[in-house]
């Protein structure tokens, strides 16, 4: 009240006014925030402490019991497993096949824009389509691979029918899936090497492996990082292509975390149970990109 | 030129080994059924009988428009509601102006497709399962956009805003007249990133589709794969994912660059 005198009633009136507008501009976005994150988060954290009837209906209050079945419950264990295995196997190829591609394409030459445009291209690519087009490569009669290793006279593989190949197989498909991705945010992270420090490699005389090993590698590795943690967040919640091309399967080799959650909601209608097994996952999501978001730090609020 | 060979060769072989399965699939669509497990790259001979059947026998047409339809609507929602809320966060001073940006931030942390089960109950107790809302208005904003054009407008010389007001614009026309063309590259990475984003879909309008009529074109894939492989009619599974490619596989080349900066900025979040 009393720092409010000094400010004119006409002051006041016009800040007044200013308020109401900012409020009445970010009322579109907040409120739809609110009501698509905030309420169903808010939902999905009540509903998880109940126990439910059929189709969710009798809910009673029960505490941590989801949380405690869901942690005692083997095929959560096993499918938390799977989607680690998934994940490692999916960034270190991910990442390699994208600075391959970006190492080719981060400086300027004739006909580089085409070469950037063919690496770039996946990320335009649907991951159904993705999916379908990996389903017929790989297909166990008419796929292209089998009779490539036919012609070399290997034995065809069950690529995505063997408990053993099916996730390595899918791996690869997210991993080709993000190349676009990956080799995009690599590119710009190699074009921000200062090109002194390049030069000066050169004037030293470094040749080309030694000047990647010494001096491209380190520079570019805190992006590296970056990049690494964003496609092990990625693929955490791959669902599309293993929806698609396995259904989890065969024998639940390929039920992802995200997968059980799917299952539990959908096809055995635990409501609660799944909401409980889905918030452990975004617990775990929410500390990574905490993580990167952190590691980020001065970046995020560029000039 | 002269010791550049070995980089043409190293990025073409790339370049095809990378676009590989793209091009049998490609192939697969333009082959007669009798042809369809005849090895090769090439076609014995082109037949269009794929694109002929997945546009007779099931209704492409209907799922190619209800993604397009989904898709733009919430580009366009996003655009609107990021340049809105992001022009007030950057230049008009008011009481909670921080709190909604921090919330904005933290929501820039919560992943998308983890939300699904709880999105899905409030959906359908809203009774909105198997409508357009419900595909598109989850999506109508993104904290990523807020974040973005917040950003940019806040590096908007304060001049050109003192210019317009000078002419006697109010907050409306400081928006449409400053905000809108000084902020149009974030815009138009903006827009790339999410026509893509929602264009390419598949979890979400998985479950709250029941209809045919309702379904986007990923989820048209799934079933005609799950048709079409029973019967062995890969041409026409791999023509009807073809014609779903096209329309990203477009705007992307005619985007590129759009694209390839809203990666880069989205990459920030992912």
């Amino acid at each position: 009240m009393v720092r409010a005198s000094p400010l004119s009633a006409q002051a006041r009136a016009r800040k007044r006014k200013e308020e109401a507008w900012a409020l009445g501009l970010v009322l579109p976005a907040f409120g739809l925030f609110f009501l698509f994150y905030v309420v169903p988060l808010g939902q999905a954290v009540w509903l998880s402490l109940h126990q439910e009837g059929l189709f969710g209906r009798d809910l009673r209050f029960s505490g941590l019991e989801n949380y405690r079945q869901a942690l005692a419950d083997p095929a959560l264990w096993k499918s938390v497993k799977t989607t680690l295995l998934f994940a490692a196997l999916v960034v270190p190829l991910e990442l390699l096949l994208g600075l391959l591609a970006a190492l080719l394409v981060w400086r300027p030459y004739p006909g580089v824009a085409l070469f950037r445009t063919l690496f770039f291209l996946t990320t335009a690519v649907p991951t159904a389509v993705a999916a379908v087009a990996w389903g017929w490569f790989l297909h166990p009669v008419g796929g292209y691979l089998n009779h490539l290793l036919k012609g070399l006279g290997l034995p065809p593989q069950p690529w995505l029918t063997s408990p053993d190949l099916a996730l390595p197989t899918l791996a690869v498909i997210t991993a080709w899936a993000g190349v676009g991705f990956t080799a995009i945010l690599l590119t710009a992270g190699l074009q921000n090497i200062p090109e002194e420090v390049l030069e000066a490699a050169s004037v030293d005389g470094a040749g080309p492996w030694t000047r990647f090993w010494k001096v491209v590698l380190p520079l570019l590795s805190p992006t590296l990082f970056l990049v690494g943690l964003l496609v092990l967040l990625k693929s955490l919640t791959a669902f599309g292509q293993i929806h698609l091309l396995t259904r989890g399967g065969p024998i639940e080799s390929t039920t992802v975390w995200i997968y059980r959650v799917y299952q539990d909601a959908f096809f055995n209608f635990r409501f609660a149970y799944a909401a409980a097994e889905g918030l452990l996952l975004f617990l775990l999501l929410v500390v990574l990109a905490a993580l990167q978001f952190r590691l980020l730090g001065g970046r995020v609020h560029y000039a | 030129m002269r010791r550049r060979w070995p980089l043409y060769l190293l990025a073409s072989l790339y370049a095809f080994l990378l676009s590989l399965p793209l091009l049998v699939l490609l192939s697969a669509s333009l082959r007669a059924p009798e042809d369809l497990f005849t090895p090769g790259l090439l076609p014995p001979k082109v037949s269009l009988e794929g694109y002929r059947a997945a546009l007779t026998d099931y209704p492409l047409w209907r799922y190619l428009a209800n993604s397009l339809l989904v898709a733009s609507l919430a580009t366009l929602g996003v655009l609107l509601t990021s340049l809105l809320a992001g022009y007030a966060l950057a230049r008009i001073p008011f009481r909670g102006q921080r709190a909604f940006f921090g919330l904005a931030v933290a929501l820039l942390l919560v992943p998308g497709e983890v939300t699904f089960l709880p999105l899905y109950l409030l959906v359908s107790r809203l009774d909105w399962l198997d409508t357009y809302q419900a595909l598109i208005l989850p999506f109508a904003a993104s904290p990523l956009g807020v974040f973005l054009l917040r950003q940019y407008i806040k590096t908007i010389p304060e001049d050109y805003f003192d210019a317009a007001r000078i002419d006697g614009a109010g907050h409306l026309g400081l928006i449409r007249h400053v905000a809108l063309p000084l902020a149009a590259p974030a815009l138009g990475a903006l827009a790339a990133l999410t026509f893509i984003g929602t264009w390419n879909m598949y979890l979400w309008p998985l479950v709250v589709t029941q209809s045919k009529e309702m379904q986007t074109a990923q989820i048209a894939i799934n079933f005609i794969l799950n048709e079409a492989d029973a019967v062995a009619r890969w041409n026409v599974v791999a023509a009807a994912s073809f014609l779903v490619l096209l329309p990203t596989l477009l705007a992307f080349l005619l985007a590129q660059r759009a694209f390839v900066k809203g990666i880069a900025l989205g990459g920030l979040k992912g």
